[in-house]
């Protein structure tokens, strides 16, 4: 048997060598076979790699959601804004029911929206400080730090912080002269706002201010600060979610400033990219994109991107002018004109002159910058240990506000560059259910307690008519009793705020994260290579429960962003199905040609006795060995070349691309699947293609031998 | 002495169009073990047609052939085909060697579709024979790198190689110079006569035929008779039959 078998492979490699078309049909067969090696595992590589990506940043293995969901879930966004999630009512139980499978690890709750927020401007924040420091004086209020500084001490910060806000109506008015004088229009400011600008610019407004420095202090929050606008909306984007779990379950996930927040509490850890890109004074970003660009062999001189920035860091240092106090102000500029060597008095026209920099003096005023200039500035908008007020629309529509605290900020290993990764912040899941008016614990208390003050009987929106108008319309639904609770106390007056700084400080138990509206989770498993088995038992077991949610993979969960693999992958096997096409037709009209030569031949083994059998293996082998002498070759081609790929590793081409590459660099590799794959295609291929030519040899007649050859 | 092949009343048609071509009319004959046969006649008079019914690669359209005792008509294609590969030898007119196949590989095809003997065996038979037909010394040499006489010896060894009992040569001089023709004829009778193997050859070539045991003279898709070679090469040079060369 075996020895017929070598025979056969013997016949078809010299009827190989025989016919120069087959080098064309290798030729293809091999270079159908390298695309598909290294553009298979390049994706494969982006595949796995995106993978840990998406799985590592955000989405676990798995995504559970609510059934009822308008939307299907799309972590990374969809076109049209975030998906419509049905909120999930019993998590509790799901979480039990799901941690109860063998391969999944943990199970970890989100929901993903935005807001805006903003962190108040200069003028604000120095206004704030005032009115603190006016209290003090005033013995209103104590503070630790400050109440133990002697009297002369405060009122030298109350004069420096005094000469601060003059400063920047000083830079304010310049501003509004300068617009009124570029647009030739007087009406181009709202004359209002020019005559509360004279005014504050006035000395008498100044001498006038310790007389009453509360109602000062209310004009210039009233109608100068909102002229000030240094401090634009931001767009956030978060996650709200129980941390603990968070942090245990996303192992890449690691904080990079301030610390995590405490177990259990109420708090904020920004996205690092986000709080460097978003949150960061520009000029301080501006420097330190270029220093990283220039460490990366990019010149200044001729870079139009870096030139870009210097320019921008000469016209925009408003932001830092506004920000430094007398005090500061007259630091700065003794130490930029020893730096600078310079007469100059102007601090503007000082920064200008110190953010002209070139390829030459960058690494030393980058230095200057960092060592002498930042320690007297705010370099970001939000300090950590700062509380951040977040607005958002509840589902219902009104806006609701929460505050929480910022404890940090972190990153995911290898993808502290993504914007896709480094753009979502994290939120306790508490504040989250607070922002979108879902029920928490906290409001489930506070309800029942206003119920049993005022004794007033919950209705569902369904019995509302009935109970208002039904059979018992008779007695009065809700009283409420005037002075029982001071809804004005409650809602904006000190009562609020004070009930807010104990949601900070509280630890809330397993329970009460757990309890409460969910809009997804992420299910990290054991061994995610069974993850469809894996999907499927989450579904079985929700469906025998009764919980109604859909359970979709990292990939589908990723929205649009997972389907982009698929994408390239459908490209990568139709271009290699054309290339195999063609290559059948070739194989297919070659092996007729041939076997139309052969007829003798195949008539004289049919006439001493090959059965027809033989003859049909006789004309396979030949394609197939055809195949697999270049398929092979194309083959271990294809893995060299990935192989050399990988030794150096494809560079992040841009940050967008650390996303997919889950880090820097991208190191493929070839694995069997593809190559599996690659052998199958080509047996196909070269099968399918000899078949008919195959059939045809066996139908020739052994009285061909007998034929003299013409 | 038992007939080795068998051939009663039969008749063969080829269908060209509308006409039909009789091959054969009515041909009777028989071949004993051992025979070395001449089957003669012109161009047309049926020799290769009925040469292809004795090898089983072709059906009679009436009659009985039996070859090695077994009836043809009654065989499926592969009983056909192992008849071919166990009972007879082909030695074709044009060679037929697989060209991409070396000297000793042609001769070893025919013992591989056989599948009965180990390599070494294998290797032995087909080194002896090579011997017999005067080529071990040329077992790695490719069909195209040997002379038409070398070509046709090779040829020989390979019907020999299963030993059949019937070698079957259909004009096997016809593309050889008569020097080599005749010397390949000499190789078959010495064979022949060694190994007692039946050769059945078609010949129009009066120097062949008259190595043969018996003729067969065919026209026109019939018999004329089985003569000696002399009456044979007489009849076919249209003289009278000389007294001492008719057969008795």
């Amino acid at each position: 048997m075996i020895d017929r078998l070598v025979l056969l492979v013997r016949i078809a490699t010299r009827n190989l060598l025989a016919s120069p078309i087959n080098l064309l049909i290798g030729g293809l067969l091999f270079f159908g076979t390298i695309v598909f090696v290294v553009l298979g595992g390049l994706l494969d590589s982006l595949n796995t790699s995106m993978a840990r990506s998406v799985v590592g940043s955000l989405a676990g293995h798995v995504q559970i959601y609510s059934a009822k969901s308008k939307d299907e879930l799309a972590l990374f966004g969809q076109m049209g804004g975030d998906p419509d999630l049905a909120a999930m009512t019993e998590f509790p139980r799901l979480k039990a029911a799901l941690e109860g499978l063998p391969n999944v690890q943990a199970v970890v709750p989100m929901g993903l929206s935005g807001a805006l927020i903003t962190s108040g401007n200069v003028l604000d924040r120095t206004l704030e400080s005032l009115r603190g420091l006016y209290r003090v004086k005033r013995g209103e209020a104590k503070d630790p730090a400050l109440g133990a500084l002697p009297p002369d001490e405060l009122d030298r910060r109350i004069q420096d912080e005094k000469a601060h806000v003059r400063q920047i109506i000083k830079v304010l008015r310049g501003d509004v002269e300068k617009a009124t004088r570029d647009l030739m229009d007087a009406k181009a400011v709202d004359p209002e706002n020019r005559a509360a600008l004279a005014k504050v610019d006035t000395q008498a407004f100044w001498d006038g201010f310790d007389g009453d420095p509360y109602g000062a202090l209310e004009f210039l929050e009233n109608r100068i600060a909102p002229q000030v606008t240094d401090a634009p909306l931001l767009f956030l984007r978060y996650v709200g979610t129980d941390l603990d779990a968070f942090q245990q379950s996303f192992d890449r996930m690691r904080i990079v400033k301030g610390t995590p927040v405490p177990k259990g509490q109420r708090g904020f850890l920004v996205a690092e990219l986000f709080y460097e890109e978003q949150m960061k004074l520009k000029t301080a970003r501006r420097l330190d994109k270029i220093k990283d660009a220039l460490a990366l062999g990019r010149v200044i001189a001729t870079d139009d991107e870096l030139k870009r920035f210097v320019k921008e860091n000469r016209t925009q240092t408003r932001e830092i002018v506004l920000q430094l106090d007398a005090t500061k102000t007259r630091a700065a500029v003794g130490a930029l004109q020893r730096f600078l060597g310079t007469a100059e008095d102007d601090l503007e026209a000082l920064l200008e002159q110190l953010f002209a920099t070139t390829d030459e003096n960058f690494a030393q005023r980058y230095a200057f910058f960092y060592e002498v200039l930042a320690p007297m500035l705010e370099l970001y908008r939000v300090r950590i240990g700062d509380t951040l007020t977040i607005k958002a629309f509840t589902r219902s529509g009104y806006v609701q506000n929460v505050n929480v605290k910022v404890y940090g900020t972190f990153a995911f290993t290898g993808l502290e560059k993504s914007p896709l990764a480094g753009n979502t912040s994290l939120m306790d899941i508490m504040s989250f259910r607070d922002l979108y008016g879902y029920l928490t614990s906290d409001k489930a208390a506070e309800l029942k307690e206003l119920q049993q003050q005022t004794g007033a009987r919950a209705v569902t929106r369904e019995d509302a008519e009935a109970a208002l108008f039904g059979e018992a319309s008779g007695e009065v639904v809700a009283e409420a009793t005037p002075g029982v609770i001071n809804v004005e106390e409650q809602l904006t007056g000190t009562g609020r705020k004070l009930h807010q700084e104990d949601l900070i400080r509280r630890v809330y138990t397993q329970q009460e994260i757990d309890e409460g509206v969910v809009l997804n989770a992420a299910v990290m498993l054991k061994d995610p290579d069974r993850l469809d088995e894996t999907i499927l038992d989450i579904q079985r077991l929700a469906e025998a429960q009764g919980l109604p949610i859909r359970a979709v993979s990292w990939q589908k969960a990723s929205g649009l962003l997972g389907q982009i693999i698929q994408v390239f992958r459908v490209l990568l096997f139709v271009g290699v199905a054309i290339i195999f096409f063609i290559a059948m037709v070739i194989i297919n009209n070659a092996m007729m040609m041939a076997t139309i030569q052969r007829t003798q031949t195949i008539g004289t083994m049919r006439a001493i006795g090959a059965q027809r059998s033989l003859v049909l293996w006789m004309v396979l082998l030949e394609s197939i060995v055809l195949g697999l002498v270049f398929g092979g070759l194309g083959m271990l081609g294809g893995t060299a070349i990935v192989a050399a790929i990988a030794a150096k590793g494809i560079a992040a081409p841009n940050d967008v691309m650390y996303f997919f590459f889950s880090g820097p660099r991208l190191v493929p590799t070839v694995t069997g699947e593809p190559l599996v794959v690659a052998l199958v295609i080509i047996l196909f291929v070269t099968v399918a293609s000899t078949l008919f030519p195959a059939m045809i040899a066996t139908r020739i007649s052994p009285l061909r031998a007998m034929q003299a050859e013409e | 002495m038992s007939h080795i092949v068998s051939i009663r009343d039969v008749t063969k048609d080829f269908h060209l169009g509308q006409t039909v071509v009789q091959a054969l009319r009515g041909v009777t004959l028989t071949v004993d073990k051992g025979d070395f046969l001449s089957i003669a006649g012109p161009s047309g008079s049926g020799k290769t047609t009925l040469l292809n019914l004795i090898g089983c690669v072709d059906t009679a359209t009436t009659g009985v052939v039996e070859v090695a005792g077994q009836d043809t008509a009654k065989l499926s294609e592969r009983e056909l085909t192992n008849l071919r590969l166990n009972t007879i030898g082909f030695i074709f007119q044009s060679f037929n060697l697989v060209s991409v196949l070396n000297v000793f590989q042609n001769v070893e095809f025919p013992l591989l579709l056989q599948n009965k003997l180990n390599a070494a065996d294998r290797k032995q038979r087909v080194v002896s024979l090579l011997e017999q037909v005067g080529l071990h010394t040329h077992m790695k040499h490719r069909p195209n790198e040997l002379s038409g006489g070398q070509r046709q010896r090779v040829a020989i060894a390979r019907a020999l190689v299963t030993e059949p009992l019937i070698v079957l040569a259909d004009e096997p001089t016809a593309n050889l110079d008569s020097a080599t023709g005749e010397a390949i004829i000499d190789l078959m009778k010495s064979l022949n006569e060694r190994r007692g193997t039946t050769f059945i050859f078609s010949t129009h070539d009066h120097k062949v035929m008259r190595h043969a045991d018996w003729v067969v003279r065919l026209a026109d898709g019939k018999v004329l008779g089985r003569e000696t070679p002399a009456e044979a090469v007489a009849h076919a040079m249209g003289q009278e039959v000389p007294k001492e060369a008719r057969a008795s």
